[in-house]
């Protein structure tokens, strides 16, 4: 590679030096030429840009394509020569270079044609090239170009000037339309361009455009009779070389890119939010758009910070996908614009100096994915309980309930048919109904413990209310809530209060509770506060020894459904117990 | 008295006309739902309507959507709602709906003979009946020291809760082996104390009695 390095510079530095001396060396009588400044400026920043695209990315055409146009654009400079060989092979290849340029624009920055249009009007200019060789089959060495001091035309086999000119002026005609329309192609494109795209192609673009509507000019002048002089070729000339400026320029600016890769570092130091992250590569990456996944081992796929699953995007979706691993295991995915994958070298250095981040936010990830799964599981053990209970209640209310009721039905009716004489049978009938009352009333404390009916059929604040009402200790309630909420949140709630009542009955040596509720249309508050000993803790502790399980309970209860638990409890100053449901 | 009888399940229903009969009412019939409850209604115009608080199709409080049905097409026919629950807030609505000859109990108070039908006859003639066990639940309530009621005397609670069942003066003074004079002057007490205004209509009565306990 060194080798061959050496000897493309050697032979560029030649081929330079020839071309100069001979752009410098050219006769005063044809101004249209680019002088020995253009010509030195085109074909270095041409072969020099190629060159260093070509080491940076072996993969990538554009490298080689440049270096080709820089030495066709030196070749084309033969045609200023006076010896009749160097002078022919000049006039054929003199154009060689637009098409190298055409290339590189329509392609940059990914080297390769997108389209069949591109495919198009590149195969139109080669085949344009061609008619200036057909051209040269009739005309002479000056009769070709300008009116003197011109090499003769080795290849001529018919005398026909005319003819020639005719051809080298179709050939003007297609290059003016080509070139229109690759302007007009490569607006279209830029426009319709993503932010990250436009950074990328901005600069060619505009250097390209202007280049290709110099050409334009320049041909149409040449077909009309060159009414503005030399002035377009001029111009034309001078922005050849700001398409290779261009293309630097470009370069330059995604190393500078990558050198915010340090910064990168600096900043991923210092602890880091899973969105600070985000916003540091974004930055570094210059791609708003971008979003982080991580690889979540259990379900062999990617998920986001927060847990949640994220697909891989396909080929068509207008995202692309670039995986990060360490020792590898995959630890992260980055979803960014299509753009980001002429700028591979950015995005390696960006993911490796955010490696040891991501894995950690990795870790995290799958910590809350986990938590996710857990939740949700929790939540449908809680719903199952739910339904078991509201099941058991009805069995009992329409079954054993119903039954033992009968029965009493029956001794009332055994009661009131005996006999005076049979007397002594009374009292035992009248015993066997007292029982069964007890029986009832004791199977109604459980129904009613086992599934609050009345909640269903009336709402929390009903359903709270008879439960402050049936409380062991004065209960104020304070409802603010007027609408419905969902079932699995109404159930909580009211186990909530319900077993923070009786706790503050058995354990807080309070004198009354206090009841508050209230809703802000997201979340659903139950605060109960009573005025007694406090210290009580999830953990059981204080007065409140063996009552753990019960606030344990309650915080699963509600930590279930997303919520939050809170437990305040100073000793000598009562004991609040917070419960924060949301209601999505 | 003419009665009809709602209640979806039929041992219920059967068992609870049964008694009504055996303590010589007239059963004009029995319904399984709400619908066929007051389809009956409208046919047979019954003196008072027992319904079963819970019946289908969804198994809450048909019971008591029936009761102010049959109330606003038959404002005269007693309303007597059984619940296998003590709900003490259906039994306040029911009572609070204004008018008169409502009453609230739980299912297996009909078992005793005596208290259902003195409970069918006293909704039948315009009063008010509740449960017990709900008033116990309203007089029982744990309440600050402060609270009038804790300054009641025991008996003077006796009679309270027996006022809030719904229970005349004179039942009162049976049940207590008092004499009405006695039971007269404890209601002034205790009109007095929770700062009642009298009432002499024994439903205005039981109502003031509810709604100031449950306010409480």
């Amino acid at each position: 590679m060194r080798a061959k390095l050496f000897l493309l510079v050697a032979a560029a530095v030649g081929a330079a030096a020839a071309a100069t001396w001979l752009a410098a060396h050219a006769g005063a009588d044809r101004p249209t030429e680019p002088g020995a400044y253009l010509t030195l400026l085109v074909g270095v920043s041409l072969i020099g840009s190629g060159l260093a695209s070509w080491q940076a990315r072996p993969d990538n055409r554009l490298g080689p394509v440049m270096v080709l146009t820089g030495f066709a654009w030196f070749a084309g400079l033969l045609s200023e020569a006076t010896s009749a060989p160097l002078y022919t092979v000049g006039v054929a290849v003199e154009y060689v270079f637009v098409v190298g340029f055409i290339y590189v624009v329509l392609s940059f920055p990914s080297g390769q044609l997108r389209d069949t249009l591109d495919r198009t009007i590149v195969a139109v200019a080669v085949a344009a090239l061609g008619l200036q060789v057909v051209a040269m089959l009739f005309g002479s060495g000056s009769g070709l170009r300008c009116g003197g001091g011109c090499g003769d035309n080795l290849i001529q086999l018919f005398h026909d000037n005319g003819l020639a000119l005719t051809l080298l002026n179709v050939e003007r005609l297609i290059a003016a339309v080509l070139t229109l329309t690759a302007v007009v192609m490569l607006t279209a494109r830029w426009l319709n361009a993503s932010a990250a795209q436009r950074r990328e192609l901005t600069w060619v673009l505009l250097a390209g455009n202007a280049m290709l509507l110099a050409l334009a000019v320049t041909v149409v002048d040449d077909l009309v009779g060159n009414p503005l002089k030399s002035t377009p070729a001029k111009v034309w000339f001078f922005t050849l070389a700001l398409v290779p400026i261009a293309i630097v320029a470009t370069f330059v600016r995604r190393r500078l890119a990558r050198g915010s890769v340090a910064g990168l570092v600096v900043q991923l130091g210092g602890p880091t939010e899973p969105a600070d992250l985000r916003a540091a590569l974004a930055r570094a990456l210059g791609d708003p758009t971008l979003d982080l996944a991580y690889w979540f081992p259990a379900e062999a796929r990617y998920v986001t910070g927060d847990g949640r699953p994220v697909e891989v995007p396909g080929a068509d979706s207008g995202r692309r996908s670039t995986f990060v691993e360490r020792d590898r295991t995959p630890i992260a995915m980055l979803l960014h614009d299509p753009a980001l994958e002429h700028n591979s070298g950015l995005v390696q250095s960006v993911c490796a100096a955010a490696g040891l981040a991501l894995e950690n936010e990795r870790l995290q990830a799958e910590l809350r994915a986990r938590l996710v799964e857990l939740n949700a599981s929790r939540g449908r053990l809680v719903e199952a309980t739910d339904a078991e209970r509201r099941r058991i209640e009805r069995n009992l209310h329409d079954g054993t309930q119903q039954r033992l009721v009968s029965i009493a039905m029956s001794l009332g009716l055994l009661e009131s048919r005996l006999a005076p004489g049979q007397s002594d049978a009374a009292p035992i009938v009248r015993e066997a109904r007292t029982a069964l009352t007890l029986a009832l009333e004791e199977l109604r404390e459980l129904t009613q413990g086992i599934h609050p009916t009345l909640l269903v059929e009336r709402g929390l604040p009903v359903a709270l209310e008879e439960l402050c009402r049936r409380a062991g200790l004065p209960a104020h309630l304070k409802v603010d809530l007027d609408v419905r909420l969902p079932d699995q949140v109404e159930t909580a709630a009211y186990y909530f209060v319900s077993e923070a009542l009786s706790n503050a009955v058995k354990h807080s040596h309070g004198n009354e509770v206090r009841v508050n509720v209230g809703y802000d249309g997201a979340t659903l508050t139950v605060e109960i506060a009573d005025d007694g000993i406090g210290g009580a803790a999830i953990g059981g502790g204080g007065g409140w020894a063996g009552s753990g399980s019960g606030l344990r309970g309650l915080a699963d209860r509600v930590e279930a459904l997303g919520g939050q638990f809170t437990v305040s409890s100073p000793p000598g100053r009562g004991t609040r117990l917070k419960a924060e449901i949301p209601c999505a | 008295m003419r009665v009809a009888v709602g209640d979806d399940a039929v041992i219920l229903r059967e068992g609870l006309a049964r008694l009504l009969q055996e303590a010589g009412f007239e059963v004009v019939g029995v319904a399984a739902d709400a619908e066929e409850l007051l389809e009956l209604v409208d046919r047979s115009e019954p003196d008072v309507a027992i319904v079963d608080i819970r019946m289908p199709p969804t198994h809450t409080d048909e019971g008591l959507r029936a009761a102010k049905a049959i109330r606003e097409a038959h404002p005269a026919i007693g309303i007597l709602v059984l619940s296998q629950h003590v709900h003490a807030r259906y039994a306040i609505e029911l009572l609070s709906s204004g008018t008169d000859g409502v009453g609230y109990l739980l299912k297996e108070r009909v078992a005793d003979l005596e208290e259902l039908s003195a409970s069918v006859r006293r909704v039948g003639q315009g009063g008010s009946v509740l449960d017990p066990a709900v008033v116990s639940q309203l007089v029982g309530r744990r309440r600050q020291a402060d609270n009038p009621l804790e300054h009641l005397t025991d008996r003077e609670r006796e009679v309270l809760a027996l006022m809030a069942e719904g229970r005349s003066n004179k039942a009162i003074a049976e049940r207590l082996f008092v004499s009405e004079h006695t039971v007269e002057k404890h209601i002034k007490n205790i009109f007095g104390t929770l700062q009642l205004p009298q009432t002499p209509d024994d439903h205005r009565r039981v109502l003031a009695v509810v709604t100031y306990l449950d306010s409480e």
